[in-house]
Parts: structure tokens; C-alpha cells; sequence
């Protein structure tokens, strides 16, 4: 019982971060009808700028995250709109801007993490944090870097939920999600509400990067397994829809921790992908697939 | 006194004849010997300890050059990064032998890399001179154009086992890492313990080089109560599965064990206060007192910025000077026609370099044969704790021991058998 709950501990702490990346991963794809395949990276950059942010001003863990989310929202909202703004207003989905959009954030994705190897080099960073040794409750160790974990996607997320649902900014973030010529003629600014949900969506990204620093290393290869374990949680949960993607997440998580836990731990990473194979087949929209139609 | 002026005018045309003659044979004589040895190099430079200890296997050829050389001869050297990637690595040693048309390769740091590098330089017909490496198959092949510095894990997973058995205890809990140098540092711990002691592993499997998460086998290994836990991996796959190891709940009182990538710079560095006590095999440690070490260790941090290099710097620093004496017994021709015999010439000198001391204090002794016995020059593995973690981390020597050349062969004649005949596929 005492593994099971250990189990369940560390599943639910991973499973969270694969549902903050695949927020904005969601958040992007129900805003813009595109896959951002450099989502990873920005999730990598987030990590960095964490450090940077301790090591530059001194200030304490939960600050880095704000300062990480912040500077990689400003640079979400720059990549968008230096590199991204004349395909996104093509069109995503099956078009040909669509299609453009996806090759475009693979380059994206190889330029964001040569500029982390000029800016950081490709050696690992540890997290200059410590949470000291875990909390024990019996034989159950909890540590206090997922607590940290926890404590802070449950904040993050509601502050993003309050956002959408409860303030004019993010009705109109909805609006343009449900379709963007409509809310042209209701008066919404949709290329400012396109940046904003890029910059969201990259803030995410980055509060996980920075949550996870402790836990492993910050190094530029760090985003690729990161993206397809988001893209997983995504898909599982309904791609587009906001409460599936964390959902999707924990799923993930929990299912890779308890499959490597309880049947061969060396094939971890293949568990994520079956279930996600699983869930596809048995239902192909994934979990909330309803609220795909509507999207945010 | 009106004598000797002449005479003196007719001497001085006469030496400055002969001084004429003399030169011009001199430098005939230097045109028709002086040749160009080419070396290539290729390691792991994925990171800045990486580039820098490959900057000095260069600066120490230039080293030699600007002595004066080797028998007349200089030495050219060629330097590219393979990414510890076995493709990349391939590459590179495919460019060398071919392209290039080096006399020596010198690589790879990483097993994986060096396997398969084997393969094509036994083909190619280049000696093979290895600074990093440590599986146990690579020498096993039996190419006889691979010639290994670094300790074989045979003899260094070895040492730690028994130390282990000794003073910890038997029941040990066993992850490692996908790469070569991992898999076989763990095989051979516990089949030590197994083969000497009679314990099977409480737990043994394996992970994906990169893995970020091991809580999976951490949490299992705690429920399982092991005496101690080895994790096998490079550096930053150790530091990760440690600090885990820790943050999951299993006790400080469970004795960490790593394999010789732990003693790689970056580990104590990202590890941090976990490491310490943890302790590993290696050629080398900073902590030596031995002169000719703290010489080699102030060597490094002047012109390298490195106040504690690992066995990864001294190991290269052992290879060019094994080359350097290899270079030295070779008779070497050096033209374009000669290529073929110049390897040839340095591969079987490399096999008469025997009582060479390497900085950890172990020594090298090749031979002829194309045997493991004789490719594995180094038999004495160092054993090293860690006693401070971070950028400025301290080690101890616990011990050093030195193995019988044919240590840990016995039962392997059908593993060597298949290796070699996928040599010569």
C-alpha cells in the first residue's frame, strides 16, 4: 500500500508538469488551429531563464517562476509575432498556412535551442535550489519540491481558469478561439488576443520548466521527450480542450509511473504512448473530446 | 704578422665551403627524413570540460612538436567532437582513416562510440590507441589494432565489488544506464558479487541514457531495503538517479555506488551534497599526493581553468604520451607510399610499450598479441569517494589495486568468439 501511494505520488507531481505544457500546447492549438512543435523548447528556455533569474537578482524560488514566466511570455509574444504573424493569418488546420505553420515550428524548435547552446552552452545546470530532504509520513516519502509542484500548477491553473471565464480580456481570448472573423466584427483586437495567447501559452510552458529544474537537470536537450509526453497528456485529455490537457496530464503520468512501477520500469516512456493508443481507439476525440468542438 | 691574414682568408673560404657543403647535406639529409605524423582525434567535447581536455591532447603534441619532435618528425593533429554519438563517432573514424589518412587514431571517451569505431579501423588497418574508454568487449574483439590506457571494467567494476562485499554487504541493488561503458560497469559488479560471494541482485535493470525520470526504480529499489545501491550511467544520468534516489526516501544509510563516469566533473557539480559518500572507480584522482599528480593538476588549472580534472584529462594526457612513445620506437618512412607500413610500424611499437606509469599511478604494459590480456594496458583501478559535493568538491583515495592481466577472462571464450566474428563480417 505504502509503494502504491508512493506510486501515486510521484505519477500525479510528473503528471501535472506534462499538463502545464500541454496547456499551452492546447491553449495554442484551440487559439490558432496550429501544432507548435517548438513548445518544448520554450519549456527548456522557461528552465533557464529560472536560473538565470535566481543567479542574476538573488531572489527566491517562487519569484524565479513568475520572472521565467514572464520573460518567456514576452518572448512567446515576440517569436509570434516576428516569425509566426504572416502564416497564423493564413490559417491553420489543413491549410496550406497550416501546414506551413507546422514545419515552421520545427525550425523554430532547432533555432530556440541552438540559441540556448550559445546562450547557456549544452552541459546540464543544476537548479540552485534546495528543498532539503523529503517529508515522511510513515514509510510515504513526500518531498517538498512536489508539494511545490502541486501547490503551484493548482494556482496557476485557476488563475488561468478565473482568466478565461471571469474577465473581459479572456472572453475575448475565447471569443477569437471560437472563431476569429466573428470576433473581428464584435470589436475584439484578434492579433493582439493571438499574441496573448502565444505569450499565456509559453508562460505555462515555462512555470513547468522551472518546476521540474529542481527535480532534474536544465539542459538544452530537454524538451524534445517533454513535447511528446505533452503532446500524449494533449491527445488523451481532448487536444484543444484546457481542463483535458490537465487532465491528460495526470493520466499520463500516474499510468507511466504505475506501469513501470508494478511491470518493467525499463519501458517507461513506451507506457505514456500506449494509453495513448488506448485512448485513441476507444475513443478518438480523447477524454473531454466534447469540448473539443467548443475548444477554451 | 702579415702570415696569417691570408692564410686566415684561404681558411675562411674553405670553411665557409665546407660549412656550405655540411648544410646543404644536413638539410637534405632532414628533407629525405622529416615527415609529418598524423594523428586524429576524436571525443567527447560535448561540453566545456570536454573541449578543454581536447584542447590538451593538441596543446601537448604541439608540445612535442616544439621540442623538436619525434626522431626529427612533427606531429600533426587533427581534433573533431563526436558528440559521445556512435554515428558521429563513426563518422569522424571513417574520415580519418580514409580521408585524412592518419597514422594514429586516438578516441573515442565513450564506449558506444568506441565499439563500433573499432570495427572500422580494423578494416582500415589504423592503430587505434583508446584514452576514455572501459567496456570490456572492446578490447575482447581482438582487433589487433586497438590499444586501450584507461582500466577495463573487468578490473575496475571488479575492485568496487569487492570493496563493496567487504565492507558494506552483498545486498545490492543494481540501475544503469543504456550506454556500453554503464551496462558493462554493472554486469561486472555484480557478477563479482555473484561469482565471489554467491549473492544475486536485489534488483538489476536497465534505463534510457537521458532518462529524467527514475523514481519508477527508485521506489521499488527502497520497498526492496538494498545495503547499498549502484547507479551506473554518465555523469548527469548518475547525478539525476542520485539526488532521486534521495528525494523517493531511500535511507542515507544505503552505501551509493557509482561507475567510472562518476567520477566525471559534472556529477559532483550537479549532484551537489548528495554525493557525498558515494564512491566510485577511476584511473586517477586529483586528490593523489603523489607530485608528478598535483604537478598535472596545477598544469590544468593554470592553462585550463581546471583545479580538479578527472580521470577523463589525465587519461588523455596518458594517451599522447603513449603515442609519443610509440612514435618514438616506430620506423616510420612517412611518404604516401608508406602509409599502410607507418601504421603498421606504430601499431606494433604501441605493443612493445610496456612500464609506462600513468598519472593515477597505474601502468601501462601492452604487447604483441591481440588479446584483452595485452590491449589492456592499465590494471591497477583507483578506488575514490567523494567527501564534498558542488564546483569545488573533494575526494579521498580509498585504495588502489592492481589485477592479473587475464583477471576476469575465464568463462568468456564464446562471448570473444561472436565479437570477433562480427570483426571480421
Amino acid at each position: 500500500m505504502d509503494l502504491l501511494l508512493d506510486f501515486v505520488i510521484v505519477g500525479v507531481s510528473i503528471g501535472i508538469v506534462y499538463g502545464l505544457v500541454a496547456l499551452g500546447i492546447s491553449l495554442i492549438f484551440s487559439g490558432l488551429d496550429i501544432v507548435h512543435f517548438a513548445h518544448g523548447e520554450l519549456y527548456m528556455i522557461g528552465s533557464f531563464l529560472g536560473i538565470a533569474v535566481i543567479s542574476f537578482t538573488g531572489v527566491p524560488y517562487f519569484w524565479a517562476l513568475i520572472g521565467a514566466m514572464i520573460i518567456t511570455g514576452v518572448l512567446g509574444v515576440v517569436v509570434e509575432r516576428v516569425f509566426y504573424r504572416r502564416l497564423t493569418r493564413g490559417g491553420g488546420g489543413y491549410t496550406v498556412a497550416g501546414m506551413g505553420m507546422i514545419i515552421c515550428g520545427f525550425g523554430m524548435s532547432v533555432a530556440l535551442q541552438n540559441v540556448a547552446y550559445l546562450l547557456w552552452g549544452a552541459a546540464p545546470h543544476p537548479y540552485p535550489v534546495s528543498f532539503g530532504m523529503p517529508i515522511f509520513l510513515g514509510n510515504i516519502a513526500l518531498p517538498k519540491s512536489y508539494l511545490y509542484i502541486l501547490i503551484c500548477a493548482l494556482v496557476l491553473m485557476t488563475v488561468l481558469h478565473t482568466f478565461l471565464t471571469r474577465t473581459k480580456l479572456g472572453l475575448a481570448v475565447r471569443a477569437v478561439a471560437y472563431n476569429k472573423d466573428t470576433s473581428y466584427l464584435m470589436g475584439v483586437n484578434v492579433p493582439v488576443m493571438i499574441s496573448l495567447i502565444f505569450g499565456v501559452a509559453c508562460a505555462m510552458a515555462a512555470a513547468a520548466g522551472v518546476l521540474i529544474g529542481p527535480i532534474n537537470y536544465v539542459q538544452i536537450e530537454m524538451g524534445y521527450l517533454m513535447l511528446l509526453k505533452a503532446f500524449a497528456a494533449a491527445v488523451v485529455g481532448g487536444f484543444g480542450s484546457l481542463p483535458g490537457a490537465l487532465l491528460g496530464g495526470i493520466l499520463v503520468g500516474l499510468f507511466e509511473t504505475l506501469c513501470a512501477g508494478y511491470l518493467i520500469a525499463s519501458y517507461k516512456d513506451i507506457y505514456a504512448f500506449l494509453l495513448l493508443i488506448v485512448v485513441l481507439m476507444v475513443r478518438p476525440t480523447g477524454l473531454l473530446g466534447i469540448l473539443v468542438k467548443v475548444k477554451a | 704578422m702579415n702570415r696569417y691574414p691570408p692564410k686566415k682568408t684561404g681558411n675562411g673560404v674553405r670553411n665557409a665551403l665546407l660549412a656550405f657543403t655540411a648544410a646543404s647535406l644536413v638539410a637534405g639529409a632532414s628533407a629525405a627524413s622529416a615527415g609529418v605524423i598524423k594523428v586524429g582525434v576524436s571525443l567527447r567535447m560535448k561540453t566545456e570540460t570536454g573541449e578543454k581536455y581536447g584542447q590538451m591532447v593538441a596543446d601537448e603534441f604541439e608540445a612535442i612538436n616544439a621540442a623538436g619532435g619525434v626522431n626529427g618528425n612533427t606531429i600533426e593533429v587533427k581534433l573533431l567532437n563526436d558528440e559521445c554519438k556512435s554515428d558521429i563517432g563513426v563518422a569522424n573514424a571513417t574520415k580519418y582513416a580514409y580521408q585524412d589518412n592518419v597514422h594514429l587514431f586516438i578516441g573515442s571517451s565513450c564506449s558506444s562510440v568506441s565499439l563500433p569505431i573499432v570495427d572500422v579501423l580494423h578494416k582500415a588497418g589504423v592503430p587505434m590507441l583508446i584514452p576514455h574508454s572501459t567496456n570490456y568487449k572492446i578490447t575482447l574483439k581482438g582487433s589487433p589494432w586497438v590499444f586501450r590506457v584507461p582500466i577495463s571494467s573487468r578490473f575496475s567494476a571488479a575492485a568496487a565489488a569487492k570493496y563493496t562485499a567487504e565492507n558494506i554487504g552483498t545486498k545490492i541493488a543494481y540501475i544503469w544506464a543504456s550506454d556500453a561503458a554503464s551496462q558493462a560497469d554493472a554486469q561486472k559488479f555484480y557478477e563479482y558479487i555473484e561469482t565471489y560471494h554467491g549473492e544475486l541482485p536485489v534488483y538489476a535493470e536497465q534505463f534510457q541514457e537521458g532518462e529524467l525520470d527514475l523514481r519508477a526504480h527508485l521506489l521499488k529499489i527502497k520497498s526492496l531495503k538494498p545495503e547499498a545501491l549502484m547507479i551506473s550511467a554518465q555523469s548527469q544520468d548518475f547525478a539525476r538517479g542520485l539526488v532521486q534516489s534521495y528525494e523517493v526516501g531511500i535511507p542515507p544509510s544505503v552505501k551509493r555506488i557509482g561507475g567510472s563516469a562518476a567520477s566525471n566533473r559534472p556529477a559532483p557539480i550537479l549532484s551537489g551534497d548528495a554525493i557525498k559518500g558515494v564512491f566510485f572507480h577511476a584511473a586517477f584522482s586529483f586528490a593523489d599526493p603523489d607530485p608528478k599528480v598535483q604537478e598535472f593538476v596545477k598544469m590544468t588549472a593554470e592553462r585550463y581553468g581546471v583545479a580538479n580534472p578527472d580521470h577523463d584529462f589525465s587519461q588523455a594526457w596518458d594517451s599522447v604520451h603513449v603515442a609519443r612513445v610509440a612514435f618514438e620506437r616506430a620506423d616510420l618512412a612517412l611518404t604516401d607510399d608508406s602509409l599502410a607500413a607507418d601504421r603498421a610500424a606504430i601499431r606494433d611499437a604501441l605493443g612493445t610499450v610496456t612500464g609506462y606509469v600513468t598519472l593515477g599511478g597505474g601502468v601501462v604494459d601492452f604487447c604483441a598479441d591481440a588479446t584483452p590480456e595485452c590491449r589492456d594496458g592499465n590494471k591497477t583501478p583507483v578506488l575514490i569517494e567523494y567527501t564534498k559535493g558542488g564546483e569545488d568538491y573533494e575526494l579521498r583515495v580509498i585504495g588502489k589495486t592492481t589485477f592479473d592481466a587475464d583477471f576476469g577472462l575465464a568463462g568468456m571464450e564464446e562471448e570473444a568468439m561472436k565479437l570477433r566474428e562480427s570483426l571480421d563480417n
